[in-house]
């Protein structure tokens, strides 16, 4: 009988420490940049997680406001990309602009120079062609000349000449959409905003580009990657702190014409939207301070990638320092960098791919 | 119970067989084949068990996968419906424009989501484990 008493006691205590030490993991989710935001934070209590997620989603509002490349931030009141787009398009009279903003352009033109202009953020007016500036994508009818005179005008992140706090374009062609950065650019911003406020664990998501901060408690943060063509993820890989991953895909945003998939990313050289691939993942190491931190670099080092191709895949890899990264062609056909293989954890056993060289 | 693992650690062989049967071997096995088989099945396998579904940005409901149900929801620019039908979940209708929701038919495994970004609703499958913290795309 005492027996059975000291049982049940154990199994009480059990019980009521498993109570106490739930686990410290706070999460919030919002709408900011045209897609979905989560900000998870571990070993806070959720008072204080609750306030610095809130802060974190208005600082990516404030930013998805100032750089957004069509929408005013109200009427009459052009976003401050929206004003140098204007400015650009009348002339070469240089415009003010704030020292953050000529940094992160002076940052996209190095970047883009990097990726033999394939990241090339300049080309607004192409994508606003493809109908891709805009919240709801329908297919549109599809104009060669247009597309051909916009390609011959050649506009450059190279071409803008930008000081510490003003502007102008050589180019008037040149069309700023930050599309590509801005996601990558408000990772940086978030994981420097919540390491300066103690908070030493913490997965931000926007809109599947991630970074991490520390632990899932003791475990290593552990993401997800999405399948491009079914509703499951692929593969898991554990991101440690201060590592970032991005994937561009053509099934998040596109359209199909006649069973041809027209997705929002664009090759430059073409003008047409690149189809030799499904997605391209990049996972990115923690970065010198002085140099394009893990976020930016998770976001953009992905496009040139995806329009270089397979066959060229690993230098441009390697001109952004990156080594692991995996490859979905349009055929479905996996490959990924030795590195990433022995990372990446696969969900169905019977998988194949290829190790690239 | 605990007087065979006693004897166990203390002694021989043969004692060891004067409580242990061979059948008792045979009824050992299989119980520890079916844990392993019942463990596969319902907890690797990741199959979900319930349903979250978010508005905007709060938990709008959380419902069992284990029944029928149609779930309305108004959101940003109309209505959304849901169905759960015994195990998996799917957007069935959705005012927006891309239908990307709807198209991505139904899901059964914890950590498959579907998101409609126009009108801010989205579905996350929970099960037991949790697969991944968060998902890349």
């Amino acid at each position: 009988m005492t027996k059975i008493f000291k049982l049940l006691a154990l199994v009480a205590l059990c019980w009521a420490l498993s109570a106490c030490f739930e686990e410290p993991l706070y999460h919030s989710q919002s709408y900011v940049f045209g897609t979905l935001v989560d900000v998870t934070i571990y070993g806070e209590n959720n008072d204080r997680a609750n306030y610095l997620a809130n802060h974190v989603f208005q600082e990516f509002q404030n930013l998805h406001n100032r750089l957004h490349a069509w929408k005013p931030v109200s009427e009459n009141h052009l976003s401050e990309i929206g004003q140098l787009n204007a400015a650009f398009a009348a002339g070469k009279t240089p415009i003010a602009i704030s020292p953050d903003l000529a940094k992160m352009l002076l940052e996209i033109s190095k970047l883009s120079e990097k990726s033999d202009n394939l990241f090339n953020p300049s080309i607004g007016k192409l994508i606003a062609a493809w109908g891709f500036q805009r919240d709801e994508l329908t297919p549109v009818h599809i104009d060669a000349t247009q597309i051909h005179t916009l390609v011959q005008a050649n506009p450059r992140m190279m071409d803008m000449v930008v000081t510490d706090n003003s502007a102008y374009s050589n180019n008037q062609a040149l069309k700023l959409d930050l599309g590509g950065y801005a996601k990558g650019y408000a990772l940086d911003i978030a994981a420097t905003y919540l390491r300066q406020q103690g908070v030493k664990n913490a997965l931000i998501n926007i809109g599947g580009n991630v970074i991490a901060l520390g632990k899932h408690g003791d475990k290593p943060w552990r993401v997800g990657i999405q399948h491009p063509r079914k509703p499951v993820a692929m593969a898991t890989l554990e991101l440690g702190d201060g590592w970032a991953i991005g994937t561009s895909g053509d099934y998040q945003r596109y359209f199909m014409i006649n069973g041809q998939r027209y997705c929002h990313i664009i090759d430059p050289r073409t003008g047409y939207p690149s189809q030799h691939m499904q997605s391209v993942t990049v996972l990115v190491p923690p970065q010198a301070t002085n140099q394009s931190q893990a976020g930016v670099l998770s976001d953009v080092v992905t496009k040139p990638i995806f329009i270089a191709g397979a066959a060229q895949s690993s230098r441009m890899a390697q001109a952004f320092g990156i080594e692991d990264y995996m490859l979905v062609d349009d055929q479905s056909h996996i490959m990924l960098s030795k590195t990433m293989a022995r990372k990446i954890h696969w969900s169905d056993a019977s998988v194949q791919y290829t190790t690239l060289p | 119970m605990f007087n065979i693992r006693r004897s166990l650690s203390a002694s021989s062989f043969r004692h060891y067989q004067q409580y242990f049967l061979p059948g008792d071997f045979v009824v050992l096995l299989s119980a520890i084949l079916g844990v392993l088989y019942l463990f596969h099945t319902l907890w690797s396998s990741e199959q979900a068990t319930k349903v979250q579904i978010r508005l905007d940005d709060k938990i709008y409901a959380t419902y069992s996968l284990n029944q029928t149900r149609e779930v309305h929801v108004q959101g940003k620019l109309g209505e959304s419906v849901i169905n759960i039908a015994q195990g998996k979940v799917r957007f069935v209708k959705s005012p927006c424009q891309g239908q990307y929701c709807v198209h991505q038919a139904w899901l059964s495994h914890a950590g498959q989501s579907a998101i409609c970004l126009p009108n801010q609703v989205s579905l996350e499958l929970l099960g037991a484990t949790k697969p991944y913290d968060s998902l890349n795309y």
